[in-house]
């Protein structure tokens, strides 16, 4: 039964904790981007610079994202649901595209030119892939059939292919981070435990060995500085060194807005980007840090509430894919940037300087927010679309 | 169907785990937050600054160098020079070579010049400053300085310069200065580390090694190379001055920050023995000749005159002497670039006599009384041995020969005494090892014995060899300073000090002088008396060179004083016998190119009856002794006695800081 509501109606029913959430991250990233270009007291001439460039950007740009999440949330469900297989295999297909006729970006094949436009399906895939898998298990949950270990399989083959097309561009950082969210999917699907035991046990053999033969040099060089920062401080455990330098130096409660000492004189590269967590950690210390991974930790929790509420598999599975994939995130970010994972690019959502991951971030907050309000709903899907 | 999908996926038991999960992920992230900013803050806190804040040296005022009578030899002056700085430069969006341009139109910047400079540009970091021109005449800095706005990133600054106001006199033995090349900044670590105890592997090792390296690449830091500059170096140089800046991730300063010990500590003074005046007056005296001059205070052993010539301008050298003028004084056959007084080991020729007279009669092997008849050669061993004169000198003793130089004389002498006696005497002397005198180089010489040939050539010590040595050829060497310390024993007798050469300012170690001993009081009286006669007597080699006060216009106890000497020729080739004509003489010294010449050489010491002042001058391919070196010697000595020198101590430094007025001073 699907209850069509009107617009107005399914304004008042939006999550307003969540929107709520998530613009109180937007805003204090904002903040954050504001106090990354500015400072308290220019070294040269002593008086405060002020520089919003950046956060103005950051602003407008998730104003924009957010009429088109609200958007996203109220059309109905079923349009997503339709869009899942379609948008997955135009997805492979521009994989492909890139393989063939990619521009090279910093080193990497990443993007491809429509026309004026510069697309980076890689990031696209990070969405399509979960909406795809949801698609296909709600599927087959319709039919009855009892979920044996071959249902597994082909959403196996939904996940790696473009995880393999990822890996050669080469972008390792992504490939992962799809291979994760598509595998926590199949692990909400209700995969075997046993079987997830089995295949960490297998991760755990393997990973040593993907370790020396399967990683390039500067891979490997990533994951030994972790252990030893001091060995090479000039060249590979440079950034990580100065990142915990300043968020060490933050202390309980930081040094105060736009006071950051280790911004100005340039010390953190990408500090407006990847790193941005550096100058959260050393301008608001440990206090502001624990409130941004509170903050965080609420949204996905959210998250999580709309994904069991939801009353179609379509929509769990794909709300809890994107949890997934958000936790991620931040979860990857936070942790190189302290010194925990070895240092791979990924942004930290609504926070780092940059449209690729707000556009994804927005998009999926869209669909959960449709998920959200279509959660009485239950749709009937067959075929493709 | 809704509720079902749940319970066919087991849901939400994956969500718990999920959330599970989570929270262990979190609480890692929350455990690693907290051992960095909680745990260890202060560690990084501390980090952060050190990160930050570096030391940046400024190059310390250098000691100045002092004649004995206070008398400027090494100073500083006033440096009006121009730097430029690659980042400013492309800050202000313009290039290096545009503006290399533009100021070589301004100011004198050579080809090779600008070339350097660009290529430092290129390969050092792009903060440092780089040197475009220095001692800049006022006008010209003026003119920097007006237009310095409309050019980014050049400065125009005011340093010190090393000067040196007595040009070439001193370029040996005060030396001179030059920019540091890798070699010494890496001895200069070593130096430092070494002093302090610490090793380079340390972080305090490295973070001093980082400080001298970066206090290297100044602009105006130099470093000595030659002489007392660089015997003296550590005295000399001080302590630089350490400014506090905070530095962003390239190194660029952003700020200054409060510091202590902002100028450091200057370099200490240091005050030699040596008169300047004199000196000049011996360097001129020399002329175009080549040579050394060394004048040696007999009751004080100070060093009065240190001069080898000729010698090039060590102010050339200060800012960077080109490669071609070097290499045209690297070639220059008069070997401009050696110090010929302290580094020139030459045989000592007839001036030997001295030695081989004393070792005979403290032997007893000779007698005053003995006589040998000169006739113009004598045979030894398996062949003859010339005398100078072919008729020779017929009977001659003691004083005779060495009034006349008669070289068989001698070689009966040093027979008869043996070679083992001569080289202890020639010791005694003076002769055979280094002298330490506070600059670098010095030679030993070579006073050869039976045990010194086997060491040295691998050969066993014949007898002829001892008949050559009797006039100072063969395998004695010696230096032109270690000459005159020889005059000076003579001269003075066995309480003459041992030569110093700095008064004051840094230490020298002690000169491992090998003691004079006692003789008896009548070998030395016999051998002065026969250097008397050799300027005195009728007869003597060098009469016409004896009065050094012909005019009585010195004062007491100067008063028509008269010089006592020793003449000597050092043959620089081997005569052959084939060479030799039917009276046996060898072909005259004018008669061969300059460089086959003999040197000339002469030592000699003043007043005679009274001595005060000894000098050795050696005149390069100057031929006969007496006839070139001496009246070399007599003018120089004339000229000691009038400035009488030894009479004033040595001048001691104030604490205040000389600095030397520029040529072109506004008012």
């Amino acid at each position: 039964m699907i209850r069509r509501e009107s617009i107005l109606g399914k304004l008042g029913g939006m999550h307003w904790f969540l929107l709520l959430t998530i613009v109180a991250i937007a805003v204090f990233g904002t903040a954050v981007l504001f106090s990354s270009a500015s400072s308290a007291h220019d070294m040269q001439t002593g008086m405060a610079v002020l520089d919003a460039r950046y956060a103005v950007e950051h602003a407008a740009r998730f104003g924009v994202m957010m009429l088109v999440a609200v958007t996203i949330a109220l059309a109905p469900l079923r349009l997503w649901a339709g869009l899942a297989f379609p948008a997955y295999f135009v997805g492979v297909a521009m994989l492909f595209g890139v393989e063939f006729a990619g521009v090279v970006v910093n080193g990497a094949e990443r993007w491809l030119q429509l026309g004026p436009v510069q697309l980076q399906p890689s990031e696209f895939m990070k969405l399509a892939v979960p909406l795809a898998l949801a698609r296909y298990y709600h599927q087959m949950f319709q039919g009855q059939n009892n979920a044996r270990y071959w249902v597994h399989l082909p959403a196996l083959a939904i996940v790696l292919i473009p995880v393999a097309l990822v890996l050669r561009q080469p972008d390792l950082g992504t490939a992962l981070m799809i291979m994760g969210t598509g595998l926590a999917v199949i692990f909400f699907a209700g995969i075997s435990l046993r079987i997830v035991a089995g295949v960490l046990v297998l991760v755990a053999i393997a990973a040593p060995l993907a370790f020396y033969f399967a990683l390039h040099d500067y891979q490997r060089q990533r994951v030994l500085t972790l252990f030893n920062p001091e060995a090479d401080l000039l060249g590979a455990g440079y950034q990580l060194n100065q990142a915990q330098i300043a968020v060490g130096s933050g202390g309980l409660a930081g040094k105060g807005f736009m006071e950051g000492a280790q911004k100005e004189l340039d010390y953190i590269p990408e500090q407006h980007t990847d790193f941005i967590f550096t100058i959260i950690a050393e301008e608001f210390g440990f206090a502001g840090s624990v409130a941004v991974l509170i903050a965080w930790g609420v949204a996905l929790y959210q998250g999580m509430t709309i994904a069991s509420k939801s009353g179609s598999a379509f929509g769990g599975l794909a709300a809890a894919g994107f949890v997934s994939t958000l936790a991620l995130y931040v979860f990857i970010n936070i942790g190189m940037v302290i010194g925990l994972l070895p240092v791979v690019g990924i942004p930290l959502p609504l926070i780092s300087y940059g449209g690729t991951v707000m556009l994804t971030v927005m998009v999926g907050f869209g669909l959960l927010m449709s998920v959200h309000l279509n959660r009485d709903n239950n749709i009937a899907l067959r075929g493709i679309i | 169907m809704s509720r079902d999908w749940k319970n066919r996926s087991s849901f939400l038991s994956r969500r718990n785990i999920f959330l599970g999960g989570g929270a262990v992920a979190w609480g890692a992230l929350t455990v690693k937050l907290a051992e960095l900013q909680l745990f260890r803050s202060e560690e990084f806190e501390t980090k952060a600054t050190e990160n930050r804040i570096r030391l940046d040296p400024a190059p310390p005022h250098r000691g100045t160098v002092y004649d004995r009578a206070g008398r400027i030899l090494a100073g500083n002056k006033r440096n009006f020079y121009v730097t430029l700085n690659p980042e400013e430069i492309s800050n202000a969006s313009l290039n290096v070579a545009d503006v290399v341009k533009q100021l070589s139109r301004v100011l004198p910047v050579s080809e090779a010049r600008q070339r350097s400079i660009l290529q430092d540009a290129q390969s050092q970091e792009r903060f440092l400053d780089i040197m475009v021109a220095d001692d800049l005449t006022w006008e010209d800095f003026s003119r920097i300085n007006v237009m310095a706005p409309e050019l980014g990133g050049v400065t125009a600054e005011v340093g010190e310069l090393r000067s040196y106001p007595y040009y070439a006199a001193f370029y040996h033995t005060v030396g001179y200065v030059q920019k540091a090349n890798d070699k010494d900044v890496l001895r200069k670590i070593e130096e430092d580390l070494k002093a302090i105890g610490q090793t380079p592997d340390t972080a305090d090792g490295q973070k001093r090694a980082r400080i001298i390296r970066r206090l290297y690449k100044h602009p105006q830091m130099r470093v000595g190379k030659q002489g007392v500059e660089a015997f003296a170096e550590t005295a000399l140089t001080g302590e630089p001055g350490k400014t506090r800046v905070l530095v962003n991730a390239a190194g660029r300063v952003i700020d200054r920050l409060a510091s202590e010990d902002v100028s450091g500590r200057p370099g200490s003074d240091i005050v030699l023995t040596i008169d300047a005046e004199l000196q000049n007056y011996a360097i001129q005296r020399f002329g175009v000749e080549a040579g050394s001059a060394t004048v040696i205070d007999v009751k004080t052993g100070e060093v009065l005159v240190m001069m080898s010539t000729p010698a090039p301008d060590p102010n050339a050298f200060v800012s960077g002497i080109s490669q071609t003028a070097y290499t045209a004084l690297l070639e220059d056959e008069r070997n401009p670039l050696y110090h010929k007084a302290y580094d020139g080991t030459y045989p000592p020729g007839s001036t030997f006599k001295i030695v081989v007279a004393a070792a005979a009669l403290e032997s007893g092997k000779m007698s005053p009384e003995d006589r040998i008849h000169c006739s113009g050669r004598a045979w030894f061993y398996n062949r003859y041995y010339h005398c100078w004169k072919p008729e020779g000198h017929g009977w001659v003793n003691l004083h005779t020969g060495m009034q006349k130089s008669c070289d068989c004389y001698f070689y009966a002498a040093a027979q008869r005494t043996g070679i083992e006696k001569i080289a202890e005497v020639a010791k005694r002397f003076g002769l055979g090892h280094r002298y330490d005198l506070g600059l670098t180089g010095g030679k030993a010489g070579s006073v050869p014995n039976d045990a010194w040939k086997r060491a040295v050539m691998k050969e066993k010590w014949y007898d002829g060899d001892t008949i050559s040595a009797g006039i100072g050829q063969g395998y004695v060497t010696a230096s032109p300073f270690q000459l005159a310390v020889m005059c000076a024993r003579i001269a003075g007798g066995p309480d003459t000090p041992a030569p110093r050469l700095v008064a004051h300012g840094v230490a020298v170690p002690g000169s491992m002088a090998s003691d004079m001993g006692e003789f008896q009081p009548r070998s030395l009286d016999l051998v002065r008396a026969g250097m008397f006669a050799v300027t005195s007597e009728p007869g003597g080699t060098a009469i016409r060179y004896g009065e050094v006060d012909a005019e009585g216009l010195l004062p007491p106890p100067y008063t028509n004083a008269r010089m006592s000497g020793k003449s000597g020729s050092a043959q620089v080739r081997v005569i052959a016998m084939s060479e030799r004509n039917a009276k046996g003489e060898a072909i005259k010294n004018d008669k061969l190119p300059w460089r086959l010449r003999d040197h000339a050489l002469f030592v000699a010491y003043a007043p005679a009856d009274n001595p005060r002042y000894a000098c050795a001058v050696v005149v390069e391919h100057g031929g006969s002794g007496s006839s070139v070196a001496a009246p070399f010697a007599r003018d120089i000595l004339a000229a000691t006695l009038k400035a009488d020198p030894g009479a004033r101590p040595a001048f001691t430094p104030k604490a205040e800081v000389a600095t030397l007025p520029n040529e072109t001073e506004p008012t």
